[in-house]
């Protein structure tokens, strides 16, 4: 009769300490803007824009988008050839960047990344950074994330990326690159440094700062609802 | 006084020290193990993450594709404090058949979750012991290992009980 009351009230005790600990950390959320993509998986295509968002502002000659007084800074180390890079950015950071970081909420940083193991990441890495020095960096890399599974088996980016990117525009940012490679390798190099000293192990890797302090976040892609509600409680504090 | 006693010693099934010994030993490293890795997801980066350690745990179990928002959510915000119960109550031995099997339980549903993930070719984070481990096959060794500690308390804690329940009868 004992050892069963002994362990009943072990039971007991057991169920009731979860339930307090747990139910402890249970916080009312507030209502994150527009996701309207309520879902764990949204769908592989581009989600529209909230009427009142704005093209992020890209600063000249750099990988970035939205305002730098945002409160919040979030970095990605991307790779444009990684499966799980184009995927983040198809349902979580076209949405995201519409919410936030054109709202005026998160400045966002894209840092290069490239995996030895994708031959045409570096290729694409190089356009880019081309672009970004021309202030084209969202277009290009829009460009590369949505036809990234085109061009990823023969490293022929110009060639599928030319429907997106107007022909003059390309010609410029591939003109612009020749003519400074050694500046912008130089550039993918320093992000990919920055990456080994932060030990990013996988892309895409995002690191968070608020409120002077940064955050990384579990290494290979993000759902923009759990992102969101992390940045909603971040603007919360 | 003496001689019963002696008579009583030839009657009874004769115990051991050392199963007690091993048991013990087994569930308190066992209990440490879920105690670091409730510790794990809650401290982090430096600092104790009390009130946000569910939107970082969250991320990691839904990178693997298994489950439902609503299922991640609540499974983000109940698992380090449930870790932290199951370690309690196995260190101590409250309960060890029972925290054994659940113990078991819990790790053959994790390795079950990391093996269709390693053989989907996902390249996520384990989420076992904190944010920045890669899955991979050592993480899959590590929690197999665990499973298998896990199955000798259990069985211990059962074969100790009933040599028990047999000498008290």
């Amino acid at each position: 009769m004992k050892p069963l009351r002994n362990r009943r009230i072990g039971i007991f005790f057991f169920v009731a300490a979860v339930v307090a600990l747990s139910g402890s950390s249970v916080r009312p959320q507030t209502n994150a803007p527009a996701a309207p993509a309520a879902k764990s998986a949204p769908a592989k295509t581009s989600t529209p824009a909230s009427p009142a968002a704005k093209p992020a502002a890209a600063a000249l000659g750099s990988k970035t988008l939205g305002s730098k007084s945002a409160p919040i800074t979030m970095e990605v180390f991307e790779d444009f050839q990684c499966p799980a890079c184009g995927s983040f950015y198809e349902t979580s950071l076209k949405l995201f960047i519409d919410n936030y970081v054109n709202t005026g909420k998160v400045y966002l940083i894209h840092r290069d990344f490239p995996l030895d193991m994708h031959p045409y990441a570096r290729q694409a890495a190089r356009l880019a950074n081309a672009a970004a020095d021309l202030g084209q960096f969202e277009t290009v890399e829009r460009a590369l994330f949505d036809s990234q599974n085109q061009w990823s088996a023969r490293g022929n980016i110009e060639e599928v990326i030319a429907s997106s990117v107007p022909p003059a525009q390309l010609k410029k940012i591939r003109d612009y690159e020749a003519a400074h490679i050694n500046e912008i390798n130089a550039s993918i190099e320093r992000d990919r440094a920055m990456g080994v000293q932060r030990n990013v192990n996988q892309t895409p890797t995002i690191y968070v700062t608020a409120h002077g302090k940064t955050e990384g976040l579990p290494g290979g892609g993000v759902d923009y609802k759990l992102l969101s509600g992390y940045i909603e409680y971040l603007l919360r504090q | 006084m003496a001689t019963t006693s002696a008579v009583v010693s030839e009657t009874q099934p004769q115990t051991r020290a050392w199963p007690r010994v091993l048991l013990a030993l087994g569930r308190v490293v066992l209990g440490a193990i879920f105690l670091y890795a409730a510790y794990a997801k809650l401290h982090f980066n430096g600092s104790w993450h009390l009130r946000d350690y569910y939107f970082f745990f969250g991320m990691a179990i839904n990178s693997y594709n298994l489950l439902p928002l609503w299922a991640v959510e609540l499974l983000s915000r109940f698992m380090p404090w449930f870790e932290l119960a199951l370690g309690f109550f196995l260190v101590i031995g409250i309960g060890l058949r029972l925290t054994s099997l659940i113990a078991s339980a819990l790790l053959l549903v994790f390795i079950a979750a990391m093996t269709r993930a390693y053989i989907l070719g996902l390249e996520i984070v384990c989420g076992c012991f904190g944010n920045t481990e890669k899955l991979g096959p050592w993480t899959l060794t590590r929690d197999s290992s665990m499973l298998v500690l896990a199955l000798a308390v259990a069985l211990g804690a059962f074969l100790i009980n009933r040599r028990r329940t047999a000498v008290s009868s």
